[in-house]
């Protein structure tokens, strides 16, 4: 499904994020990558939804190379890779149902199938009746799971969480540990970055772990060790 | 079609958004057309007087007393048969004696001369117009023939040549000076639709950052800014046309009073022209806007 092969990102002048990283996760996984902070975590999502390049070697999303994709097909790839942050990365003056119909609309999707998707979508994360609020009227969980609905909508084979508990207490943290479990178990690959032992302890699921740019650990039911 | 709609409907936001940063950049798109269209009015003007002194050169073809009207007959026959002339007028003998006299007034042999003879030697005149003042060198050799010549007294031309040039040249002066004035205006523009884009796209970098990250197309993205730089144009070329004739409407009988005796009319000319000239001006700048807010795209957002 997805595969690092011999991945190294500099940056200038001389701050090498990756060096030498190889990894292959299969579809339907549920992969951590854990790390302290500059060891390379962030760097890794971001060249695998294409936000940055690669130095040198190769990020493959099936067959797709996507380190040799052209600046046009980006969209097509996010469209496939649903992302959620830390800071969920809502917009104030959108309601919950607006944040994630906007990701439809970018899209170019008819308003019918808007308004039949968002709701669905809503009710998945749990929010079916919350969807005229604001972000400011929800709580810090509640706006991930509106995030994370946002990146539900264009049903995508993979799901990249950047530290998305980062900013939640531990019981909301667990929630949306859950909420991506059941994501999980609906078939979509799940990637989830963070530095939070709790939830990668709690998951027993793969565990890559990474330190100073390199691949430290790749365990199947691995737990933080850093 | 659902992208279009909401194309325009961000591109709305956007300008309301940033409400009065719209509107300062609505207003030099304006001022660069008020330019543009002075230029044209000054040009229409300059145009319709120096037309209007065209038309009042003529020649005048003074016949010897005693020529037959036969004779008078035929050398106006000739001449109005000739391509270059527009029109052959008689003037009777008396008349054409004040004018010869009002044509030598400074010159007082010639004046002397008349009160000498002390009758009215000239006969009647043919006062002779041109289609063009190019023409009369041609019209005045033309008239020379050994036919002709015996009957003719003088020939004599109205000397307007002085004041078409200083009109042509006052008309290419104001173009000039317009024309400078006009892109000075439009680089204003540009660096105000430039800046606008620039402080839109900050204003919205949380939306294009959420856009970019759920796959919106770049195109998509642009667009909006692109169509606020046009939405601009718009407004100020309506404002332009709004404003030009209502004042037209209002100061038409005064400026007529002031150019009297050229046939000047701006407002049949806006009527007329209007629609062709004021979409020339809003496709001139709505390109120039785009451009500037493609350059500031560019430049402050990572499309």
């Amino acid at each position: 499904m997805i595969t690092f092969e011999n991945i190294s990102k500099v940056y200038r002048p001389d701050i090498h994020a990756l060096s030498g990283v190889s990894l292959h996760i299969r579809p339907g996984e549920f992969v951590s990558v854990v790390g302290a902070s500059g060891s390379g975590k962030s760097t890794l999502a971001k060249l695998l939804f294409a936000e940055e390049r690669p130095t040198s070697g190769t990020v493959k999303v099936g067959d797709w190379d996507i380190t040799k994709i052209h600046h046009s097909e980006v969209p097509h790839l996010r469209r496939q890779i649903g992302v959620v942050f830390q800071d969920f990365k809502l917009l104030p003056q959108m309601t919950a149902y607006e944040n994630v119909a906007f990701a439809l609309q970018v899209a170019g999707a008819p308003g019918s199938r808007i308004r039949e998707v968002v709701p669905q979508v809503m009710k998945i994360v749990g929010l079916g009746e919350k969807l005229n609020r604001f972000p400011r009227q929800l709580s810090g969980g509640e706006q991930q799971r509106v995030s994370i609905a946002r990146a539900l909508v264009h049903r995508p084979k993979i799901m990249l969480a950047d530290e998305p508990t980062g900013n939640l207490d531990a019981v909301t943290a667990q929630e949306i540990l859950s909420l991506l479990k059941k994501i999980n178990e609906f078939g979509t690959t799940v990637v989830l970055v963070t530095h939070d032992r709790d939830i990668v302890n709690a998951l027993h699921r793969r565990v890559i772990t990474l330190q100073d740019g390199r691949i430290a650990g790749d365990a199947e039911h691995g737990k933080y060790h850093i | 079609m659902q992208s279009i709609f909401r194309t325009i409907r961000f591109a709305f936001q956007g300008i309301a958004r940033n409400f009065w940063l719209s509107v300062v950049t609505t207003s030099v798109c304006f001022l660069t057309l008020v330019t543009v269209n002075a230029v044209i009015i000054l040009n229409v003007i300059a145009i319709a007087s120096i037309h209007s002194v065209e038309d009042r050169v003529h020649v005048d073809v003074y016949l010897k007393s005693g020529t037959t009207p036969a004779m008078e007959s035929s050398i106006r026959g000739y001449l109005t048969g000739l391509d270059p002339v527009k029109e052959v007028i008689l003037i009777p003998a008396d008349d054409a004696l004040k004018d010869f006299k009002a044509r030598h007034s400074n010159d007082p042999d010639v004046l002397a001369a008349l009160d000498e003879i002390g009758e009215n030697p000239l006969g009647d005149a043919l006062r002779v117009s041109a289609k063009s003042p190019k023409d009369f060198p041609f019209i005045l050799q033309a008239v020379n023939t050994p036919e002709f010549s015996p009957h003719i007294k003088e020939t004599g031309q109205t000397n307007y040549d002085d004041v078409v040039a200083s009109l042509t040249n006052l008309n290419t002066k104001v173009r000039n000076g317009g024309t400078g004035l006009a892109i000075f205006f439009a680089v204003i523009a540009i660096l105000m639709v430039y800046n606008t884009v620039r402080v839109a796209v900050y204003v919205h970098r949380d939306e294009i950052a959420v856009m970019r990250l759920v796959g919106a197309q770049g195109w998509f993205i642009s667009a909006p800014f692109l169509l606020e730089a046009v939405i601009f144009s718009a407004v100020a070329t309506g404002l332009m046309a709004g404003l030009i004739f209502f004042l037209l409407k209002i100061w038409e009988p005064f400026i007529r009073i002031f150019f009297t005796g050229v046939n000047l009319d701006l407002l049949s000319f806006y009527t007329h022209n209007g629609l062709p000239l004021f979409a020339l001006q809003f496709c001139a700048l709505a390109v120039l806007g785009m451009a500037s807010s493609a350059a500031a795209l560019r430049k402050y957002s990572k499309i």
